[in-house]
């Protein structure tokens, strides 16, 4: 037997999921003796060259040329999607991913698939969901018609609900996120979060407001986000009122820097104009 | 089809070096016939077959708008300031300057509607070359009119070599996408034919700076090569950070 195969074995074998290990576990042990068994339909699972995208983030977005392929292989999306649904009873746990190995018809999970075990559920979720907003905001109504900050609000609740599903293992999720290996994937999948939000709302500012626009939503999402986890009210309104006074907040200190910049220029042009009355040739 | 052919002989156009040290050499470039790619588009009935960009084209397209885009935001900063202190002694030079600064601010809005458009981001010292930009031009205004023009040719020696760069690599990419039997596609023959249009005003600015005396500042060869050294430098930290 594979040591992964006598893995996922101990996984199946805890309490929590004895009634899967209950069916399934004859069905084990018959393929068990023979090595890693793959669905007739899938290819290999092949590595993507991932590496040097991630180290340019914001790389050009082609509007004509065919999108790039998913960051998950068929059979990495096949194995994720099915685990997904164990998501809101065993949570971002190794437990979930051999369960969807299984309805996804593996009867192993190769370690060398998901390297990064919890965490592969984790960024399937912060994936699926950031790129099904494009899709959700043409189900926002009056979109058209909102300002540019209505928009960003509207999809940032959108993407907040997006959450909804597995807001109770949400918080053993961040805690997966923060730790040292993750961290860096983690912040990326939310600056990312925040450049799609400002993109799909429409905002076209390539100055230095495209960094603080990002940066504060970021902060703003993540924050949300964290209240979520330990709101009881129907329909997380409360989370809705948080995410709308932190909007107004940034909303302010968005006018006081360009105040400051508009009183700033204004003072050195006018001072310019008053040492040239004075005929000082600059 | 027409554009293949067109598109390697143009190609073959702008591999000529760019010497400028002869004002024919100069002229040569700065008259590139504008390619047949605008007007020979044909409406295709069939989708074109396009490819996917790979992560290396991504990452080389993304660079080269944000360093385009910090060019020309330096270019009409730095015309912005040096109007006004050139103006003062050289009233005449008025049509000269709002001419190239309006053509500058075309080329920022350009970048700026394709960074928007191709989610790219801007330049992370965007604030520092503003601040710089503002300096060298309301600084080489005082030194007066052969210098503010000396720099003019110092920058636009940089960015019409840096514009060409560009050029050469989107139409060794597109070159290639023929050769394996894709289309180019509107949005990159676009793209290229863009590039050299701003390539050709630029060369342009040099010629009317040159035309003005440039080459009287003293000492000419020190500061065209400080703006020079300056502008590669730029150029070269824009397009990483
Ligand atoms: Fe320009
Ligand atoms: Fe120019």
């Amino acid at each position: 037997m594979p040591p992964n195969c006598a893995a996922v074995a101990r996984l199946l074998l805890r309490p929590s999921t004895a009634t899967a290990t209950a069916t399934s576990c004859p069905l084990r042990a018959i393929r068990a003796a023979s090595t890693l068994v793959r669905p007739p339909t899938s290819a290999s699972p092949q590595t993507t060259p991932r590496s040097l995208s991630q180290s340019h983030p914001r790389p050009y977005h082609s509007t004509t040329h065919p999108p790039p392929p998913s960051p998950f292989t068929p059979t990495e999306s096949a194995i994720l999607s099915a685990s997904y649904a164990h998501v809101p009873t065993h949570g971002f746990t190794p437990s979930s991913l051999a369960l969807g190995a299984r309805a996804a018809g593996y009867l192993d999970i190769s370690t060398s698939i998901f390297p990064e075990g919890a965490f592969s559920l984790i960024k399937w979720h912060l994936y699926t969901q950031r790129t099904a907003l494009a899709g959700k905001k043409d189900s926002i109504a009056g979109f058209e018609s909102m300002s540019l900050t209505e928009r960003v609000e509207a999809l940032t609740w959108e993407r907040l609900m997006g959450n909804g599903e597995v807001v109770g293992r949400w918080q053993e999720a961040l805690a997966i996120m923060a730790q040292p290996t993750y961290v860096f994937a983690s912040v990326k999948e939310l600056a990312e979060l925040a450049d799609e939000i400002w993109y799909l709302a429409g905002d076209v500012s390539v100055d230095p407001t495209w960094y603080t626009k990002r940066a504060s939503l970021s902060a703003i999402y993540a924050a949300s986000e964290l209240f979520m986890t330990n709101d009881r009210s129907p329909d997380f309104s409360e989370t809705w009122h948080f995410l709308r006074r932190r909007l107004a907040e940034a909303g302010e200190i968005g006018d006081a820097t360009r105040s400051v910049r508009e009183w700033l220029s204004f003072t050195a042009s006018a001072g310019v104009n008053v040492l040239r009355s004075k005929g000082v040739p600059i | 089809m027409a554009p293949t052919p067109l598109l390697l002989r143009s190609a073959a156009a702008t591999s000529t070096p760019l010497r400028l040290t002869t004002s024919t050499a100069r002229r040569l470039l700065s008259t590139t016939p504008q390619p047949a790619a605008s007007t020979g588009t044909s409406t295709n009935e069939t989708k074109p077959k396009l490819k996917p960009l790979t992560p290396s084209q991504k990452a080389f397209l993304s660079s080269a708008l944000r360093v385009n885009q910090a060019g020309e935001l330096a270019a009409t900063l730095i015309y912005t300031s040096q109007t006004p202190p050139l103006l003062r002694r050289e009233p005449h030079l008025r049509p000269l300057m709002s001419h190239m600064y309006e053509q500058e601010a075309a080329h920022l809005l350009t970048f700026n509607t394709l960074l928007a458009k191709h989610r790219v981001r801007p330049t992370a010292l965007y604030p520092l070359w503003s601040v710089l930009a503002t300096g060298l031009g309301w600084g080489t205004a005082m030194m007066g009119k052969e210098a503010a023009m000396a720099c003019t040719e110092a920058v636009e020696t940089e960015i019409g070599g840096h514009y060409n760069g560009q050029i050469r690599t989107l139409l060794e990419m597109v070159g290639q996408w023929e050769a394996e039997g894709y289309d180019v596609g509107e949005e990159f023959r676009e793209l290229i034919s863009t590039l050299r249009r701003i390539r050709d005003e630029e060369l342009e600015h040099l010629d009317h700076a040159v035309e003005h005396d440039a080459q009287k500042a003293q000492p000419h060869w020190l500061l065209t090569g400080v703006i020079r050294a300056g502008c590669k430098g730029a150029i070269w930290v824009s397009e990483r950070v």
